[in-house]
């Protein structure tokens, strides 16, 4: 196999694992801000269950997750499985996941405004909503990139991880080739692709970071 | 006279530590008190209860008239949602620490709340702003971010994102404790300003010589009550031993 065909394959790999990578990031930044808010809940009931689910979530592989998230419909419901599910699996499994990681970034950030900026907008006679959204949000992503460009990173990486329920993504189409033709260029191949996908992405970072330095 | 912030029998405690011990305090419009008093006092928490920021365990409040809090059945009970968005504006405060919007322009800090609260139009809020920004001798910082001013500008401003609310009453937490020294003067200037036109305001301050040019009333608080009140004058000349002694520790 020529090195143009080589490449050529892995970029139809990396289609997929890009859409796992977008439609993941896509879910789990709202879902993580929603479970930050169960998290720091008066209510203590919520709280909780938001906590142990965090903790399960953050606790158990990745790749468990996937498998229970793909056979529970099965095992659970005794609905049967079409293969159209796969997919949906992988992007369920992930959103979940990473909505978990994404909730105690987002929970550290709003933690750390200081009280003052709620009773300043509490006086000027904020409600609760425009408190949040208009005061305290926009320094709270402020201060929430640089964790958040960490796990982005990973996510990219994470994205192999598809390949348990058969997904062919990027790094599952590398092991093919690698195993067919007997050499680890491939793998090399496949490494170098997501190098480069990170460096995209630090970089997409680094500008979100430096448009947000307008205010300290 | 009308009264225009009514405060009777007002308690709190933190943790069964009774921090306000029954204060009785009715604000006319037009006049300036400045509360004074040792740290613990209870200076603070009297302003936080006044606005509401904190809650109070028993007495009553209202602002011009209205009913904010009140006592039923031995509780503290507050007006409805409605009820306080409109006592609500009555009121202005101006923190220790400014608490301005980092995120946004000085222009943006002040005209964001009457847009987006009193739902004022644009072009007049942007109008009522930068005649503050004028009057408070900030016309040319309208553009820049809190952190691009000196801790005596963010105050001005933070006084003006008050005053765009055209409030009837306005408190000051200590509002110039958190600057150099070098910056109280042009904090304190504004407030004169404000005193000679009659805003009616309630000023907690460590700054005696201010709270003596421009108050029309004085009260001295210690222990959670208060000890002791009245004109300048009489404050300044009171036998009361404890205030003499906290009034000559500043004198020095």
């Amino acid at each position: 196999m020529s090195i143009a065909t080589m490449v050529a394959e892995l970029a139809k790999g990396m289609v997929v694992s890009t859409e796992v990578f977008v439609l993941t990031l896509l879910f789990s930044l709202p879902l993580g801000l929603i479970l930050s808010f169960g998290r720091m809940s008066a209510n203590a009931p919520l709280r909780l269950v938001t906590k142990i689910y965090i903790s399960l979530m953050r606790g158990t592989p990745l790749m468990l997750q996937l498998i229970v998230v793909y056979f529970a419909p099965f095992y659970v419901f005794g609905i049967k499985i079409s293969s159209g599910y796969r997919f949906t699996a992988v992007i369920l499994a992930f959103v979940l996941n990473y909505a978990a990681y994404f909730a105690e970034i987002y929970r550290a950030g709003i933690e750390s405004i200081p009280v003052g900026q709620y009773e300043a907008a509490r006086v000027l006679g904020y409600n609760r909503v425009q408190t949040f959204f208009k005061i305290i949000l926009p320094q709270v992503i402020k201060r929430i990139l640089p964790p958040v460009t960490n796990e982005t990173i990973t996510l990219v990486k994470d994205t192999s991880l598809a390949f348990v329920l058969a997904v062919t993504e990027m790094f599952t189409v590398a092991k093919q080739i690698a195993a067919k033709e007997s050499s680890v260029m491939p793998l090399m191949a496949a490494g170098a692709f997501y190098y480069i996908f990170n460096l995209v992405v630090a970089m997409i970072m680094e500008r979100l970071e430096k448009k947000m330095s307008y205010f300290r | 006279m009308e009264e225009y912030v009514e405060i009777s029998h007002m308690k709190k405690s933190f943790d069964g530590l009774s921090v306000l011990k029954d204060i009785s305090l009715s604000v006319r419009k037009g006049e300036v008190v400045s509360i004074i008093g040792p740290s613990g006092s209870g200076k603070s928490t009297l302003l936080r209860c006044a606005t509401m920021l904190d809650r109070m365990d028993g007495g009553s409040l209202s602002y011009l008239g209205k009913k904010a809090a009140w006592e039923e059945n031995g509780k503290c009970v507050y007006a409805s949602k409605n009820e306080m968005k409109q006592i609500h504006r009555q009121f202005g405060l101006v923190f220790q620490n400014f608490n301005l919007f980092p995120h946004y322009t000085v222009l943006k800090n002040i005209i964001d709340a009457p847009v987006s609260v009193d739902k004022v139009p644009v072009k007049e809020a942007k109008e009522r702003a930068e005649a503050l920004l004028a009057k408070l001798g900030l016309a040319d910082k309208r553009d820049a971010y809190p952190y691009q001013l000196s801790g005596g500008q963010q105050q001005r401003v933070s006084i003006a994102r008050a005053l765009a609310l055209q409030p009837k009453v306005l408190f000051f937490d200590e509002p110039t404790s958190a600057l150099d020294p070098e910056l109280t003067g042009e904090v304190l200037k504004v407030i004169k300003e404000l005193a000679a036109e009659h805003m009616t305001m309630i000023i907690v301050t460590h700054e005696m010589q201010f709270a003596k040019e421009l108050s029309d009333r004085i009260i001295f608080m210690e222990q959670g009550v208060i000890q002791a009140q009245g004109t300048p004058e009489e404050i300044f000349s009171c036998d009361n031993e404890r205030v003499r002694d906290f009034i000559g520790k500043f004198q020095g």
